[in-house]
């Protein structure tokens, strides 16, 4: 458990406090739904009720991802979020495809949702249509992913961060700046079993004291590819699944992108009781004090 | 048939891929493609994910294996990443000078740890055999089953074009450490390491 020496960034996302020193706010805790075939709102609608349920119990704040892949599910998707959601509630919006993502960004602009959006993500596949639109309707949060083929270590992952390591003409950082983003979330990008996957877990102390900025990752992806795991079972893979959560706040992380929205039951109590782990410590040695929403005071 | 534990010599970068025959001529990439197995006859077989790192995975280990003279690509593309697309483009036309791999359509096409030679043995050593969009397995079979056929001869030597660096990269004295970049006092509290 730690403390950082450098001021910690507190980001108020459309009312989500994310940040700061680790046990002073609950992790955040995003969700992400999925759409493999035709959206599915009934089922999306009463996963999200149940999310929300959980988080107000536990006082993690829950953010859903939508992942968008095709361009005629960007209205349907967008509708769904102005009808179901809190007013408010920040979502974040999850495409690969560039020509998608200038396309969504308009859309979210006329919906008048970009204060409500976390752009997920800027990395180093970024063209120039996207930083074009990106500078048009700006989000005021992004996720940068520190995706680095090259060296998947803190290193790499800081190195594209600072200058983009020769595959963008700068830093992601600066990119992101540059554009107008003025919430910067870092996710240290989870790389395969056998790609130096831990590199995520201990890049976060690293990147929170070199910039102060929110740090977390989807870390999940790692059990996800796990091939030798499969052989466990489904049972023992989804308990690997959530339990790899616990890693990020224990590193120092703010937040966790937690894959399916269908694990909000088992991922919100985990992570509730790791928090509280943390506070315990925390505030005992640092004399950090959790907020009052935070797991352990709602909780204990 | 047997799972990837340095067979021959051959594939240096370990991953999900399961090898089958040592002197088949065929490797197969599986996109994304519901229950179906190739036959024993090829050399090798796995999924492709990534438009970098698993692009560059499945480079290094055919040409690893001189034997392997046909890469067939099977199954749907993967949306965003367009991982098969990827690999054909850098068959075809390569990488420049950023390493980005010229005209792929996926979202992160960069090839950064193989050097050209590697490359280019590649695009020398494989014909693709591009059965994007097919997901028969009778289809997939035949063509694999025609290929097989031609016996076409080995390429030559093996080619390493990787080899896993040493895990330990650098020398901190003190025993807390995470990394070369802070200092964890006994306690917890982080602060940047002197001179970083």
């Amino acid at each position: 458990m730690f403390s950082f020496t450098r001021k910690q960034e507190i980001f108020d996302v459309s009312g989500i406090k994310i940040g700061g020193q680790p046990g002073e706010y609950p992790t955040v805790l995003i969700a992400g739904l999925f759409f493999i075939v035709e959206p599915d709102f009934n089922k999306a609608k009463k996963n999200l009720k149940t999310m929300f349920d959980v988080s107000k119990k536990t006082g993690n704040p829950a953010i859903p991802d939508f992942f968008i892949r095709k361009e005629e599910y960007i209205d349907r998707i967008l509708d769904f979020i102005q009808k179901t959601l809190p007013k408010n509630q920040p979502f974040s919006i999850d495409i690969i495809e560039p020509q998608i993502k200038t396309k969504m960004l308009k859309k979210l602009d006329e919906k008048k949702l970009l204060s409500r959006t976390i752009y997920n993500s800027i990395h180093i596949g970024i063209t120039d249509e996207e930083k074009k639109a990106l500078k048009r309707y700006t989000p005021d949060t992004a996720i940068i992913v520190a995706f680095n083929p090259k060296d998947g270590s803190p290193d790499g992952k800081i190195e594209v961060l600072e200058n983009g390591a020769h595959m963008t003409d700068k830093g992601l950082l600066d990119i992101a700046k540059e554009v107008g983003i003025k919430k910067i979330l870092i996710d240290t990008a989870a790389l395969a079993p056998g790609e130096n996957s831990g590199a995520a877990i201990a890049a976060i102390p690293v990147i929170k004291e070199e910039y102060g900025l929110p740090v977390g990752c989807a870390i999940h992806n790692v059990v996800e590819k796990s091939k030798w795991l499969s052989k466990h079972g489904i049972q023992a893979k989804k308990i690997v699944d959530i339990a790899s959560n616990i890693n990020i706040p224990l590193f120092g992380g703010d937040y966790i992108i937690f894959g399916p929205i269908e694990n909000t039951e088992y991922v919100f109590p985990t992570i509730a009781w790791q928090d509280i782990l943390i506070s315990e410590y925390t505030e005992n040695y640092f004399g950090i004090k959790p907020i009052k929403n935070h797991p352990r005071r709602k909780l204990i | 048939m047997e799972d990837n534990d340095d067979y021959n010599g051959y594939y240096p970068w370990d991953g999900d891929f399961t090898v089958c025959s040592p002197t088949g001529c065929i490797a197969v990439v599986l996109l994304q493609i519901d229950n179906y197995t190739p036959p024993d006859c090829v050399a090798i077989y796995g999924p492709l994910r990534t438009e970098n790192i698993g692009i560059e995975k499945i480079i290094a280990n055919v040409i690893s294996n001189p034997h392997i003279r046909y890469l067939i690509l099977c199954g749907d593309d993967i949306r965003g990443h367009r991982s098969g697309s990827s690999l054909i483009a850098l068959h075809k036309y390569g990488i420049d000078k950023q390493n980005k791999i010229v005209n792929a359509p996926g979202a992160i096409p960069y090839i950064e740890n193989l050097e050209s030679k590697a490359i280019k043995r590649f695009q020398n050593q494989i014909k693709i055999i591009n059965l994007i969009g097919v997901k028969d397995k009778n289809t997939i079979d035949d063509v694999i089953q025609r290929y097989s056929k031609k016996h076409p001869p080995s390429f030559g030597k093996p080619y390493i074009a990787i080899k896993i660096k040493p895990q330990t990269s650098v020398d901190i004295e003190d025993k807390r450490a995470l990394h070369s970049k802070i200092v964890v006092n006994y306690m917890g509290k982080i602060e940047k390491r002197r001179g970083m």
